[in-house]
């Protein structure tokens, strides 16, 4: 019996994972979404968060920012802007970005720094929650 | 009878060129790993945003988005991507000289560039076509981020309606030995299966937030991907062509030493027969 999903993450720096898995938990800008064999063709944005797939009883978690997931046909396409495995993260660099950040965030900024900015406390804090609570 | 001292003079500095060459060739080379494997990584990112966007694109109304409207007009820009830095063989010889083909043959639309690198600045700046902008020096940090801010130009360069169609005009790479130069139409997103709708998929496929904003957003990053991709093709062939043309004129080097060492050791010897004789004579008029 093999209904397994066929995942690939990539992001514009590389691949990051091409495997049948049987299980993605994804965080959608709607919320977050858990996908299992059959599941309707969806596309969606990512928000800054955990990502992680099951295979064969095992669960491997990423840290994406921004993208998009899309589900067609049993194939998982996340094209993602970052990601990065949970045991890959820099604790000291995500630190520091959201130290950075925060500091930025309370100067005078334009609108579209405001934005950039907010993305990358964010980004900054969704890697850290998910160092915190593994 | 050719001087010896020149010949030697000669060969040195055919062998001082080949040392150069060689090393070029060595510096290329190693810089074209990381290209190549930059390219290669990029890729399938590449592809799978043309997958997404097309099983979207195929889906919505083409008219529901600034960047897929075609309309017509005869404005057409082109993203020239060139080198920086000579010798590198034919790399920006074919580029310039398609280039140039290309705007002769349709001379008849309103054509103006941007032109990426110094050498096809140097080339286009004294043709009497519109340059709107000169990207210099791109070839020692590109990365996302100036990519991005290319790709935001250009956007608005097409979304204002200054301009009615973009194309891209850049060496892909193929291999370390083969380049290939390709015009891309970038601006307005032509999907690929745009042609034959598919309704049935249409029916329950879920979009969260909503298909417009995710349109938008996609064809947004499909404009900054699009552009990363080229300037990362064109830069590994940049070196791939330059380890080509290097490794050969290391070769035509080598080839030349080898031509004046013969010429110079026949010299030699024609020098020291002729020597010889002098002396024999000139004990033969003294026995005498």
């Amino acid at each position: 019996m093999s209904q397994k999903l066929i995942l690939s993450i990539v992001t514009p720096e590389k691949q990051l994972v091409a495997e049948e898995v049987d299980q993605v938990n994804a965080p959608g800008t709607e919320g977050d979404l858990g996908i299992l064999y059959d599941h309707a063709p969806i596309l969606t944005n990512l928000r800054s968060g955990q990502l992680s797939y099951e295979k064969d009883g095992e669960t491997v978690a990423l840290v994406v920012s921004g993208g998009y997931l899309e589900v067609t046909d049993n194939r998982v396409t996340v094209l993602a802007e970052t990601g990065e495995f949970l045991h890959e993260i820099d604790r000291e660099r995500a630190e520091r970005a959201h130290a950075d950040a925060e500091k930025l965030l309370l100067t005078d900024l334009s609108e579209e720094e405001f934005i950039e900015t907010q993305k990358k406390l964010f980004r900054a804090v969704a890697r850290l929650e998910n160092l915190n609570n593994n | 009878m050719p001087n010896l001292k020149e010949i030697k003079r000669r060969i040195q500095s055919v062998k001082n060129t080949q040392q150069i060459t060689k090393a070029m060739k060595l510096v290329a080379a190693s810089k074209l790993r990381k290209a190549q494997l930059a390219i290669l990584e990029a890729r399938p990112y590449a592809i799978k945003m043309m997958d997404v966007l097309n099983h979207l694109a195929a889906r919505c109304n083409s008219d529901l988005h600034p960047l897929l409207d075609e309309r017509e007009g005869n404005r057409h820009l082109f993203l020239l991507i060139t080198s920086d830095k000579g010798l590198c063989g034919g790399f920006n010889g074919s580029l310039i000289r398609k280039m140039a083909k290309h705007l002769k043959d349709n001379a008849q639309n309103e054509n103006s560039l941007i032109v990426a690198g110094k050498k096809g600045n140097d080339i286009f700046r004294n043709r009497p076509v519109t340059i709107t902008e000169e990207i210099i020096g791109w070839t020692k940090d590109f990365d996302y981020l100036k990519a991005q801010s290319i790709g935001e130009n250009l956007t608005t360069l097409f979304s204002e309606k200054k301009v009615d169609k973009v194309f891209m005009v850049y060496n892909e790479f193929k291999s370390v030995m083969q380049q290939e130069v390709v015009v891309e139409q970038l601006l307005p997103v032509v999907p690929e299966n745009l042609a034959h709708k598919d309704d049935t998929f249409a029916v329950d496929y879920i979009y969260e937030p909503d298909e417009e904003s995710i349109l938008d957003e996609l064809l947004k990053r499909y404009m900054t991907v699009e552009v990363y991709r080229a300037f990362l093709e064109s830069s590994a062939s940049e070196h791939g062509a330059r380890m080509t043309a290097m490794d050969s004129a290391s070769r035509n080097a080598g080839e030349m030493i080898e031509g004046l060492t013969l010429t110079y050791n026949k010299a030699r010897q024609a020098y020291i027969t002729k020597e010889l004789i002098e002396i024999v004579n000139g004990a033969e008029a003294l026995k005498g």
